[in-house]
């Protein structure tokens, strides 16, 4: 497999004035880079942490065709599909298109199912009425009492890859993305904010950005970057949880034909199919849990569209938390908060007047969310460039140029081009390769065995970490040694590396693990505490991202 | 039909052990395990109890002893005859375990660069018993390529004191990464193949050489090697010697991310064992039924491929391990399912079967369910044990056993001795029923 070909992680120049900065390294800031930087505009984005690392790299996978929202929303479906169709034209190497199935299950209204088609034709929906007998041919794990079936143009898409294509693209056009670097907050004169104090998370090093424009891209976490520039913005964050099984058990997107609800849907994505969701309103975009009871429910939801859902082996659960925003700006808890995104210019509403901030949306839309954004900050910067980026193709940042059609031996086949038997594989459910790791950390460096997971999809088999933590840890090790000589240093950055990565993955378990999946989290962790004797390294660690 | 005085289900420690002192009582006894047994998971030590401060498996033993729920509360006397029995039995099977009850712990340095207090150990262990005398290093050696074992990495991390938690600890730690003969290009090594390769005299001898350079190149004076568990699988005894003999040094081999080559020993020794003193051992033998007369069990009905093959037996020890093991499954809406029988079963609620940081072993709560017995081993209903036993003839060993936090308090291998003693002693005697009439048991899958 080939490996992203972006440069390794650039630093900032503080000497350097840009035209923008972008606060928040999602689907929505990445794409607001890209734009601004096709209009011209010499732009900086920072997160926090690594890209994709928050919501858009916490969702189901889904790329909209529109369907879900046709009956509750239909200027979201609308923008759904328009947007789905760009997407898939500009970034089809993040896309694999499975296409999706709205299907009526003995739980779903007559009255919904009757009138689906032509709430999609409403919204501009592409749905056909398929025969229900050859849906359930070739997805025999469906509900067989499924009695009627809708096709429509859903996909998986690939956030990271996504993610990654458009900062590249950016990147050629002088604008930059940096990853753990947090705003810790803004020098301000009046009405304007002259720079933004951005810290290296990693080093501890503060910058002074300048930055004649200031996007915050941060989506659940807006109310906070807003709070930092003195602005006020209140958002009602909606914690989604999904549950990823350990095959796939459709090939197409399948949701049930009703009002869209919990538990509903089902999306392939790669080797896995993910099971969503829930929407329950977060005071703390940082801080939630996920409950037994949450899960319970996700599967007594799923099991309408797939019966023997409990049978399937379950490794995790994880969340994300949408970036709803409820224009009243009361805090509401509700289902019923739009989807839609808005741009909100924070002269009128904070006075200060090179700051803007974009809340709401989705990712399908990410694209359109990054133009309304873009064109809002070109009109106050004076910039007349229009954007460009329905039409340009964003580049291939796995630059292999092959469709991504999700094949059951496309993993072995590229393995067995990385030297097959013969390559060291350090995780053997993902079969990712010694070569693979070490490619990563050269060019990532340095970066958490997190990161690398989300480029190689290290630990996230059926061991959830179990055994190549610690592998992945040696070559870590091996790695600082190339930085210093200091044994005790490169042993505390190891053992910070291992215990981040056991902990972020072995918390997904906690609350779906049952049959083989709670008999390896109980092998796995005997293993750990008592062969390896893990708890003289971690026992007491006290754990640099317990939340997330 | 075939018939034996006893089966045991599952060879891991606990059902092995079972078996061979059966055996070496007179009994004819059949092993029946699903897979190869936990063994295989096994990095060396045989973990009696221990907990921060303590001075002795003795005293870890007499403390958990007086917890109700611990089955040393049952057990607690059985260790030290049991240890006895298995440090001789062991040592003329030629896998010879150092350390006492009353000997103090010592520290091993394992795989990822951590340590474990031991109290017993296989001889290639045994120098973490003696404390490190001033001056004295740590070389720690090992096959640069080697995916389970990184010299540099592991040394890195054993350099930092307060990984040793107080045990004495060596002077200085140093990683060398080296190149064994002829196997940089065979890149997916794993310990088995390494293992292997150490049973071969001209091989071995080459490898030693590299090894000794390399220790030879960190400085002089003295020093132990520390290498990844791997030093032969057969031969391992004249590997071990021939090591020792190389260096002029002691050797401490480091417990690895399974599969585990000390715990293949062990279980290879106990299985040629058994088969010596005329038991017989199935593995891949799924049991599928059991056959039932009045609280009594006839008969298990094992499946391998296809065919199904039914066996008369006079007792049935389980020991087919915990949730870890698969002996008990969790379900989905919160039952804990003993396997086997049916079983009533003790553990937690569904909500606390993993609870809290994970990178805490106390989050495993579920580790500890199993199922309790009296005196005797004899399974009991938690709920209403002054019933008595629910099976005359079923004893229940090992980790099956509820109310061990094994990764806690370090006491499954005591647990596994201990009621392998207790179970032969009480079936002592037991021979094939002869009863016809029975009412069977689907094994519960």
């Amino acid at each position: 497999m080939t490996l992203a070909r972006t440069a390794a992680v650039p630093t900032l120049d503080p000497g350097i004035a840009w035209d923008a900065l972008v606060i928040g390294g999602g689907a929505t800031g990445a794409g607001l880079l890209r734009d601004l930087a096709r209009r011209g505009m010499r732009t900086l984005l920072v997160d926090r942490s690594d890209l994709g690392t928050g919501t858009s790299g916490r969702y189901h996978g889904l790329l909209h065709s529109g369907g879900r929202y046709v009956a509750r929303d239909r200027d979201a479906a609308r923008e759904c599909i328009v947007e789905n169709r760009i997407v898939r034209r500009i970034a089809s190497f993040a896309v694999e298109d499975t296409g999706g199935y709205f299907v009526a299950t003995p739980d779903d209204p007559d009255d919904y199912v009757d009138a689906f088609p032509a709430l999609c034709a409403a919204s501009d929906v592409d749905c056909e009425e398929v025969d229900v007998t050859e849906v359930l041919r070739r997805n025999p794990t469906l509900n067989p009492r499924i009695r009627r079936a809708f096709a429509v143009p859903d996909a998986a898409v690939e956030p990271w890859a996504l993610i990654e294509g458009n900062v590249a693209d950016a990147a050629e056009l002088g604008s930059l993305a940096l990853p753990y670097h947090r705003v810790v907050g803004f020098d301000r004169s009046g009405e304007r904010l002259l720079a933004a104090r951005v810290a290296d998370v990693r080093s501890g090093t503060e910058y002074r950005v300048m930055a004649g424009q200031v996007v915050s891209a941060a989506g659940a976490w807006g109310g906070q970057v807003a709070a930092l520039a003195g602005a006020k913005l209140t958002m009602a964050p909606g914690k989604g949880t999904m549950l990823v099984f350990n095959q796939r058990m459709t090939d197409a997107v399948i949701n049930r034909c009703h009002m869209a609800s919990d538990g509903d849907i089902m999306v392939p994505v790669g080797t896995v199919a993910i099971l969503g969701t829930t929407d329950i309103h977060v005071a703390d975009p940082d801080h939630w849990q996920i409950t037994r009871a949450e899960v319970d429910e996700l599967l007594d939801e799923g099991e309408k569209l797939f019966p023997q859902l409990r049978r399937m082996r379950l490794l995790r659960a994880y969340g994300g938390v949408r970036p709803l925003y409820d224009p009243s700006e009361t805090g509401t808890e509700s289902r019923e908060v739009t989807r839609a995104h808005v741009v909100l210019d924070h002269a009128p509403r904070d006075g200060i007047s090179n700051f803007t901030s974009i809340v709401g949306g989705k990712l399908t839309t990410y694209r359109l969310m990054a133009q309304d954004t873009a064109d809002a900050v070109a009109r106050k910067a004076g910039v007349t460039e229009r954007a460009t980026t329905a039409q340009e193709p964003v580049p291939d940042p796995h630059g292999d140029g092959k469709g991504r059609y999700h094949w059951l031996g496309g993993r072995l086949a590229a393995h067995e081009a990385d030297g097959g038997g013969d390559a060291a594989l350090l995780c053997e459910c993902e079969l990712v390769t010694r070569s693979q790791l070490e490619e990563v950390l050269d060019r990532r460096w340095p970066c958490s065995l997190d990161d690398v997971r989300r480029l190689t999809r290290l630990g996230m088999g059926p061991c959830q970490g179990g055994f190549c933590t610690f592998r992945a840890a040696g070559a870590v090790a091996d790695h600082a040694a190339r930085a210093t000589s200091d044994p005790i240093a490169i042993g505390d950055m190891t053992e910070q590396a291992m215990a981040d990565f056991l902990r972020e993955r072995q918390r997904g378990t906690q609350p779906i693990a049952h049959g083989r999946q709670l008999q390896e989290a109980v092998m796995t962790a005997g293993f750990h505490w008592g062969t390896l004797g893990l708890g003289s390294l971690v026992g007491t660690s006290p754990g640099s991202d317990a939340q997330r | 039909m075939p018939s034996a005085d006893v089966a045991v289900i599952g060879a891991g420690l606990a059902g092995l052990l079972t078996a061979v002192r059966l055996a070496e009582n007179g009994a004819r006894v059949v092993v029946l395990s699903e897979g190869n047994g936990a063994l295989h998971w096994a990095g060396g030590p045989i973990d009696l109890g221990f907990r921060p401060g303590a001075r002795t498996a003795a005293a870890v033993v007499g403390q958990l002893a007086r917890r109700r729920a611990h089955p040393y509360a049952v057990l607690g006397a059985d260790v030290a005859p049991a240890l006895d029995w298995f440090q001789r039995l062991t040592g003329d099977l030629g896998l010879p375990h150092a350390g006492s009850l009353s000997g103090g712990f010592g520290a091993l340095p394992t795989g990822i660069g951590g340590i474990r207090p031991v109290s017993i150990v296989p001889e290639a262990q045994a120098a973490t018993l003696q404390p490190w005398a001033p001056g004295e290093r740590l070389v720690i050696a090992g096959h640069a390529g080697y995916k389970d074992f990184w010299p540099r990495a592991v040394a890195s991390s054993l350099a930092r004191p307060e990984v040793w938690g107080g045990f004495s600890r060596p002077d200085r730690v140093v990683g060398v990464a080296l190149d064994w003969p002829g196997l940089r290009e065979r890149r997916n090594l794993n310990a088995l193949r390494i293992a292997e390769h150490f049973d071969d005299p001209d091989w071995r001898a080459a490898a030693l050489d590299v090894t000794a350079r390399g220790v030879a190149s960190t400085g002089s004076g003295p020093v132990r090697v520390g290498l990844p568990a791997v030093l032969g699988l057969r031969d391992h005894p004249r590997v071990l010697e021939d090591a020792i003999q190389r260096f002029g040094a002691p050797v401490i081999e480091l417990p690895l991310v399974p599969p585990g080559i000390p715990g293949i020993r062990l279980h290879d020794v106990l299985r040629a064992k058994l088969r010596a003193l005329g038991g017989r051992i199935l593995i891949g033998e799924r049991v599928a039924r059991v056959e039932v007369t009045e609280a009594t069990v006839t008969a298990v009905a094992t499946e391998a491929a296809t065919r199904e093959v039914l066996t008369r037996v006079g007792a049935l020890v389980l020991a087919t391990g915990g949730v870890a093991g698969g002996g008990l499954v969790g379900d989905p809406d919160g039952a804990i399912r003993e396997m086997v029988l049916g079983l009533p079963t003790d553990g937690p609620p569904i909500e606390r079967w993993l609870h809290g940081d994970p990178l805490n072993p106390a989050s495993l709560p579920i580790a500890g369910a199993g199922i309790r017995t009296d005196e005797a081993l004899r399974p009991v209903d938690p709920r209403r044990p002054a019933r008595g036993p629910l099976f005359g003839n079923v004893r229940v060993v090992g980790s099956l056993l509820a109310g061990q936090q094994w990764m806690i308090d370090r006491s499954g291998d005591g647990v596994a001795l201990a009621s392998a003693w207790r179970a032969a002693a009480s079936l002592a005697g037991t021979t094939a029923s002869a009863t016809r009439s029975s009412r069977t048991t689907e094994a519960v899958r």
